[in-house]
């Protein structure tokens, strides 16, 4: 029955990867896409790392831009008739050497977990983002490294000029290095990893090394970040010193961890979250990444199991039947938390417009209202709403904890 | 008298402290041995010094004649010698039963497989469901371990311990913190599983001792001042004026 | 020659010892909670914003003052309304936690004070040469910001040996379990420590802002040379981070000034390649290239093989 649900979903999702353009079929919306994919890749290799193996990473994005830049020079050396080789199948060189990078590092830095990893991490990062302005040769220097995917041998017919073909490329890799991951966690060296993130001095005494059982994940990490950094290649035809400097590495610890470490598909759920923040949210206010940091801030305060991590803890009252004792609550608290965020939001908006904005302009357009920021009503009303909306969160709150509480009782005792 | 766990004329010091001193003990083949010892004696610090987390800083450890001294605790456990927690110690964000699962892994030769699905290895998750079964815990499978009462993640802590199929047992006051009923349960469940092995265990309570140990050595100060059977560790002078004496007050 | 080295010297000491006032309060934190700062060259950062604000209506000399209390009462609060609650999930999360506030932090400031550089200036009456040597100025403000400096050092020197508080802040440097066994308001402990280590970041901020220019990147350029500085020079040791930070320091200025590239090093031997050979990067790789690589290989060599660092008796 199990087995039968799990092949559903995987099935499910190769049918969402393959409609997804039919339903979003702009050039802007098939390079989201595409973005998404690459992104759902890195994050999950980041995962491998830090939900899987308690490794926490701040240099993740060296095997992700190292397997790009070698995924471009591939790329070159294919139009330069050097070697010959499908566009589908440069992902694998920049995985392999991921890879390579991987196994070279991690045969030093997986010594340890914790603090001395993470540390390390950042130092190999620094490093190779350093190098990487000095290397001229590989990097590029400033301007990156360029490449044409057009000019390597057709594939089935298809060259990849369009955007579409290039979509079920990074569609085809993403499920399959979707599934790869999957499976490894599902492998002795996977479920090992996790013993080794619980307790790795007890892992020591059921017979395992807790340095081999980190390098291994390392090295499959590794792996697929060079995988993404392959895809984005293609995608975007450069690779910068950006794709592989700590602003990358921070960005997909941002995204792994808002998604949730703790569940597989968590990190899926922080790329498609953070892709979208990154390219839609963008269009609509300057001050996306604001929002972002305080997602982010939240998450580690308040729900540090991540937003899938929250839909997770709901399974005790989903199997005690009692989900729906909850449905009341949530909504009367939910209402006025989300219009207190609105007017938060709404704030920080009218400040930004009224600080930074063309001088003499005085009317922004403010969740479909026009405000005009140099009269002083609009600031009492969104104050008044906020502080209104948050009183009513701390008033109703108590009773979604109770409701929370009784839904989550062991069913025996609830009974008597 | 076939000895398989020898130490001989073991130290190990901290700074300029001396924790073990000059330690002789021969564990014999199958037997149920019981190590006591005041608080402090350096029966934790002798168990860490068997199985590799500490190095010694003289003598030598033998088991089956090979040396440990060296070897890392995961090449020690491989060898066939697993050890309990006085604190527990288990893995306590998997299930239950990834935790026994995840104990049998190594010996049944797994390694570092990363082509095998462990759903999929019958024989695996048949073993993992008997250690299950024969600690009880057959009913809490899907639970996470942290969640466990006090003495049911006692009962883990043992399964983890002897799932692996080690020969040579090593248990650090496994009864500690129980009411006497889990006690008495907990001993029960011990002898089942150390059927045709060798035990050896730390404890403090003597009535645990007395039944279940074959033989007693008792640890005094870093040194072992007496070795025997039972009868003979209770009629030892040296041990009653050391030790024992004080603790048969405490048991009447 | 000599020029150059009492000039690389000179630069080197004032970059090291600000180095040092950043690493001081990172290993002031460090010690006392076993957490590491990630956003401590954030609040640095907000110790020069600060400072520049104050400085439009009241000159540079009050923000010293104000700009360091601001950023510490800040750090405070940080510490009583976010990192507690973070501390219970472990040594991971609160690296994570003090991750996601250096990213806040700078998006904060872009909000607050825009994103172009600020004209924070070093107050006029520093604005001379202190002396002049083979035709070149050594400005009054660099041998000010080591004046300060030093000041610190000496500070915190003697408040850790001869008070009571530093009596504390040793204990819970030697044996950080103990210090609560001992009937002292730990929560308030850290709270204050965290004040007073990121108002340490606020100082360096306050005067490193006129020279360093004021922008919202001012914290990346840092943030990763600080971890490296305590890391290097032992976690938890003072005197440890001031020989890193001061390694650190001349390391870079020394580095910079010095125009050797390998194949000077080849020509010694008589070994020369083509410009276009595949690997002429590598012939052509001078000090000054590498000198940003230094402290990064110097931080994960310790981290491999002295995990301790150079003078701290603990692990990382």
């Amino acid at each position: 029955m199990a087995k039968v649900r799990g092949l559903l979903v995987w099935i499910a999702s190769l049918a969402v990867l393959l409609l997804l353009p039919g339903l979003f079929d702009s050039v802007l919306s098939l390079s989201i896409l595409n973005q998404m994919g690459i992104t759902i890749i890195f994050a999950l290799s980041y995962n491998m790392l830090l939900g899987q193996g308690g490794m926490l990473s701040f240099g993740h994005a060296v095997y992700f831009g190292l397997g790009g830049f070698m995924a471009v020079h591939s790329l070159n050396y294919i139009e330069a008739e050097v070697f010959s080789l499908p566009v589908i199948l440069l992902p694998l060189i920049g995985g392999l050497f991921g890879l390579l990078f991987a196994v070279f590092i991690g045969s030093f830095s997986t010594r340890r977990a914790g603090t001395v990893f993470a540390m390390i991490s950042l130092g190999i990062g620094e490093m190779i983002a350093a190098c990487s302005l000095i290397f001229v040769g590989f990097f590029g220097g400033e301007e990156g490294i360029s490449g044409d995917r057009t000019m390597a041998p057709e594939f089935f017919g298809f060259d990849f000029a369009q955007d579409l073909e290039v979509y079920y490329l990074i569609a085809g890799w993403v499920f399959v290095a979707t599934l790869l991951m999957y499976l490894f966690s599902q492998t002795p060296a996977g479920r090992i990893a996790n013993a080794v993130r619980d307790n790795p001095e007890r892992a020591e005494f059921i017979g395992y090394s807790q340095r081999m059982v980190r390098f291994i994940s390392f090295c499959g990490a590794g792996f697929f970040a060079g995988v993404a950094g392959g895809l984005f290649a293609i995608n975007y035809e450069i690779l910068t010193e950006e794709n592989l400097n700590a602003i990358t590495s921070g960005n997909v610890l941002l995204m792994t961890y808002i998604g949730g470490t703790g569940v597989f598909v968590g990190p899926i759920v922080g790329a498609v979250l953070l892709t979208l923040l990154q390219t839609v949210l963008s269009n609509y206010t300057e001050l996306w990444q604001l929002y972002v940091g305080l997602l982010f801030v939240a998450t580690v305060m308040f729900m540090p199991a991540g937003l899938t991590g929250v839909l997770m803890i709901h399974t005790v009252a989903w199997k005690n039947g009692r989900l729906r004792q909850l449905i009341l609550p949530y909504i009367t608290v939910g209402v006025p938390a989300f219009v207190l965020l609105c007017a938060i939001v709404g704030l920080l908006e009218m400040l930004q417009f009224y600080r930074h904005g063309v001088v003499g302009e005085h009317e922004m357009t403010l969740f479909f209202v026009s405000v005009d920021t140099s009269s002083v009503w609009p600031w009492i009303v969104t104050l008044l709403i906020a502080a209104t909306a948050g009183y009513l969160v701390k008033a109703l709150t108590p009773r979604l904890l109770s409701a929370w509480a009784s839904a989550n009782a062991p069913l025996e005792r609830a009974k008597t | 008298m076939n000895s398989i766990l020898s130490l001989t004329g073991v130290s190990k010091s901290f700074d300029a402290t001396e924790i073990i001193r000059s330690v002789d003990l021969d564990i014999i083949e199958g037997e149920r041995h019981a190590i006591i010892g005041p608080n402090g004696a350096g029966k934790s610090t002798l168990y860490n010094l068997i199985t590799g987390r500490y190095s010694v800083s003289q003598g030598s450890i033998r088991l089956r004649g090979r040396e440990l001294a060296g070897l890392q605790p995961f090449e020690i456990n491989r060898l066939g010698l697993a050890r309990s927690f006085q604190v527990t110690n288990i893995f306590s964000n998997l299930t239950v039963f990834e935790n026994i699962r995840c104990a049998l892994l190594w010996s049944m030769q797994y390694r570092y497989s990363f082509w095998h699905l462990v759903r999929k290895q019958k024989q695996l998750n048949e073993e993992s469901e008997q250690v299950l079964q024969q600690i009880g815990l057959g009913a809490r499978k899907d639970m996470l371990a942290g969640v466990l009462t006090y003495a049911e993640q006692r009962s883990l802590e043992l399964g983890i311990t002897i799932a692996g199929g080690a020969d040579v047992i090593l248990l650090d006051e496994p009864v500690a913190g129980m009411s006497h009923t889990e006690a008495d349960q907990s001993v029960e469940l011990i002898k089942r599983i150390s059927e045709g092995k060798t035990l050896v265990v730390v404890e403090h309570d003597m009535g645990v001792v007395f039944n279940l140990a074959d033989r007693i050595s008792v640890l005094v100060y870093g040194e072992i001042i007496a070795t025997g059977v039972p009868e003979e560790i209770r009629n030892d002078i040296k041990v009653q004026e050391a030790y024992l004496g004080s603790l048969d007050e405490q048991d009447a | 020659m000599v020029e150059i080295v009492i000039f690389s010297t000179l630069n080197g000491l004032v970059t090291g010892l600000l180095l040092f006032m950043l690493a001081s309060g990172l290993t002031l934190i460090f010690s006392m909670m076993g957490i590491l700062n990630f956003a401590h060259a954030s609040f640095y950062m907000l110790g020069a914003y600060f400072a520049y604000s104050v400085s439009l209506f009241l000159g540079f000399w009050p923000g010293l003052i104000v700009a360091p209390l601001l950023v510490g009462v800040l750090g405070a609060l940080v510490e009583r309304y976010g990192l507690r609650y973070v501390h219970k999930s472990g040594h991971v999360a609160e690296l994570v936690f003090t991750f996601g506030l250096a990213f806040f932090i700078e998006e904060l400031v872009q909000f607050a004070w825009g994103k172009e550089t600020k004209n924070y200036q070093q107050p006029e009456i520093l604005d001379f040469p202190l002396f002049t040597l083979f035709g070149q100025n050594f400005p009054a403000y660099k041998g000010f910001m080591i004046f300060i400096s030093i000041a610190i050092f000496i500070g915190l020197y003697q408040v850790i040996t001869r008070t009571r508080i530093g009596l504390i802040i040793q204990a819970a440097i030697s044996h950080p379990n103990a210090v609560s066994s001992l009937g002292h308001n730990v929560p308030l402990i850290f709270m204050g420590a965290f004040g007073v280590g990121t108002a340490l970041a606020g100082v360096a901020g306050v005067i490193a802002g006129p020279v360093l220019t004021t922008f919202p990147g001012m914290a990346l350029v840092l943030g990763s040379i600080v971890f490296v500085i305590v890391v290097v020079g032992g976690l938890g040791s003072l005197t440890g981070a001031l020989i890193a930070s001061l390694l650190i320091g001349l390391l870079q200025s020394y580095a910079i000034a010095l125009e050797f590239a390998v194949n000077d090093l080849l020509a010694l031997f008589d070994i020369s390649f083509d410009a276009d050979h595949f690997l002429n990067d590598l012939w052509t790789l001078s000090l000054p290239q590498i000198a940003p690589v230094l402290p990064y290989l110097l931080l994960v060599l310790i981290l491999i093989f002295r995990p301790t660092g150079l003078l701290g008796k603990r692990e990382t």
